[in-house]
């Protein structure tokens, strides 16, 4: 969050035609240079940014520093390829343009991308970054491109010449697979000297990873940052209590093996075994529809605890595919908050030959399996006692999931 | 401006230590390690081991602001023989100098520091330029040795303020 200008030097030399970096040396160099215009601005609104090229007809400043970023990006348009680089000029053009810039409370930065070979001696370029240097101007230097002798020595030169307190950095990135933007943004030049990454690199390494122009959720970060925020976090949570889902599925059916018939009387164990059951449905549902419902549902109080004990081979279906387990769940479990709505889903779950014809379409599930048989059996006779301890099994339910959330 | 003794300085001078606004001071092309508060601030600037050096090149830019408007007197600066500042320009009400601009603008007053001035001897201004200074532009352009590191040990002003004059404040000044 540091308040700072910064000008963008941007070689347009001839050598930026080549097609080493993806789609053109000039190409990458033009998105990388988006990204910092971006991530300045975001990381304090009072920042400025400014651009200039140092090739072609010679130094020209495209636009004085300024937080306007549409005004950056658009001047980046039209831009020339041709002629050669003028570092010293360059450097020098925009240490003046900081110079003056409007908020003198800024600090000043220059950053520069370094594509073609440097023309001058190293003892100028020594002197210039001496200059900086004294005048508390920071230098982020990008070195790609081409690459000849003396060139990284040079520019190593430089930057001995201007680092303070390393607030100026050097960056090498070679030619290759990812796009320049991307070797930048895990640099200091975008994390700011160490503050963390800031919201907008975070947000654009997730973007960049999953395809550029995808954002989570459709949402772009940028401009709903509280909405992404809401469902990335939404997101986790489901995520978390589905595994925990199956791991208490997998914890219950040890439990029902070895003979104990305890209920167990976790939601999540109830809702593996309730999306057993409805598993046929699974491809009529709208997947998103039915996480958002389920989420809903997760927090009402679930009334129905009667059923946790029935979840043992069936939890291994369950466990393939616990999104849809939970999907399933919450369509059943639409309206059955009432006592009435229940005492159906029993029925319908009494129904022995509707729970064989289910059990029978689930994958991993054989119906003559004698433990399913006895699951059933077992299924029926707890039906009916359900009914009667609907009530006192109400009240154990809301103090259940509150443990469970903790 | 001569190089006089301290008797020439009036007594009702007072340190303006106590006047100088923190927030906004600023030194250009000093070394991280030596900093401005070595020579300025009570208790830094009475040690000798603590300096304020250079670091680039020779030359040093000291923006100090006031909190409030005062007319300053003299100047005392003490700093080592060899490496201590030789000529400093003082600067009045100028904000945001660089080393470019520093030689844009004459300067309100220069001094040339002798190195018997070196060893704390205050240096009378012309009073008359700093009759209403609200900020303080110091740039020491060389030091004695020409080297290219300036080491300075302690900086005090001395003057009065312009709307109140603290009576409290006013503190005989010692000689040097």
């Amino acid at each position: 969050m540091v308040l700072e200008a910064t000008m963008i030097c941007i070689d347009n030399s001839e050598w930026m035609r080549n097609g080493d970096y993806a789609p053109s040396r000039f190409q990458a160099q033009a998105d990388a240079v988006n990204l910092i215009c971006g991530a300045k601005t975001q990381s304090n609104p009072e920042n400025t940014v400014g651009i200039l090229t140092m090739a072609g007809k010679g130094v020209r400043v495209l636009v004085t520093p300024t937080s306007d970023l549409g005004k950056i990006l658009a001047c980046m348009h039209g831009l020339e390829i041709g002629g050669e680089m003028n570092l010293a000029s360059g450097i020098q053009v925009a240490q003046l343009a900081l110079k003056h810039r409007q908020n003198k409370k800024q600090q000043q930065r220059i950053i520069v991308f370094c594509g073609s070979p440097i023309k001058h001696e190293k003892k100028l370029i020594e002197m210039i970054g001496r200059k900086l240097k004294k005048n508390s101007v920071a230098l982020d230097i990008i070195n790609f491109g081409e690459q000849d002798d003396g060139k990284i020595e040079k520019l190593e030169a430089l930057l001995a010449a201007v680092n303070n307190n390393d607030t100026s950095h050097i960056v090498h990135v070679p030619t290759g697979s990812s796009a320049l933007s991307d070797v930048l943004i895990n640099t200091p030049i975008f994390t700011g000297d160490g503050e963390g990454g800031s919201g907008f690199a975070a947000a654009a390494a997730a973007a960049a990873a999953g395809g550029l122009s995808g954002f989570d959720f459709g949402v772009d970060p940028n401009l709903d940052p509280e909405l992404a925020l809401a469902l990335r976090v939404s997101m986790e949570e489901e995520r978390a209590r589905q595994e925990a889902a199956a791991k208490k599925a997998t914890e219950e059916a040890a439990k029902q093996e070895k003979g104990e018939g305890q209920p167990s009387g976790t939601q999540d164990a109830m809702m593996t075994e309730r999306a057993n059951v409805a598993t046929s449905e699974v491809d009529n549902k709208d997947d998103e529809n039915a996480l958002l419902q389920q989420a809903l549902a997760m927090s009402m109080d679930d009334p129905d605890s009667g059923h946790e004990t029935r979840d043992t081979d069936m939890s291994d279906a369950a466990a393939d595919d616990p999104e849809l387990a939970l999907a399933l769940q919450l369509s059943v479990q639409d309206g059955t908050k009432d006592s009435s709505s229940q005492s159906d889903l029993s029925k319908l779950l009494a129904d022995q030959s509707f729970v064989s014809s289910i059990l029978a379409s689930l994958p991993g599930v054989d119906p003559n399996d004698p433990s399913v048989k006895n699951l059933l059996d077992s299924i029926q006779s707890q039906t009916e006692v359900r009914a009667s301890n609907l009530s006192s099994q109400q009240k154990n339910e809301e103090k259940e999931p509150k443990e469970d959330e903790k | 401006m001569s190089g006089d003794s301290a008797s020439a300085i009036q007594r009702s001078q007072v340190d303006l230590v106590d006047f100088i606004d923190w927030s906004g001071v600023e030194c250009l092309n000093q070394s991280t390690s030596h900093s401005l508060p070595n020579a300025l601030k009570q208790g830094y600037r009475e040690d000798d081991g603590l300096n304020l050096e250079s670091d680039a090149d020779e030359q040093l830019l000291i923006y100090i602001p006031f909190t409030q408007v005062i007319k300053l007197h003299s100047l005392l600066i003490k700093g080592p023989e060899e490496e201590g500042p030789k000529t400093v320009k003082l600067y009045s009400n100028k904000e945001n100098m660089g080393f470019g601009n520093v030689n844009d603008f004459p300067p309100s007053d220069t001094a040339v520091l002798s190195p018997d001035s070196l060893k704390g001897k205050p240096i009378v201004l012309k009073y008359v330029k700093f009759q209403n200074v609200r900020s303080l532009t110091i740039f020491i352009e060389d030091n004695h040795s020409g080297s290219d590191i300036t080491k300075v040990q302690k900086i005090a002003l001395f003057g009065t303020t312009v709307e109140t004059t603290d009576m409290k404040g006013l503190k005989k000044i010692e000689d040097h």
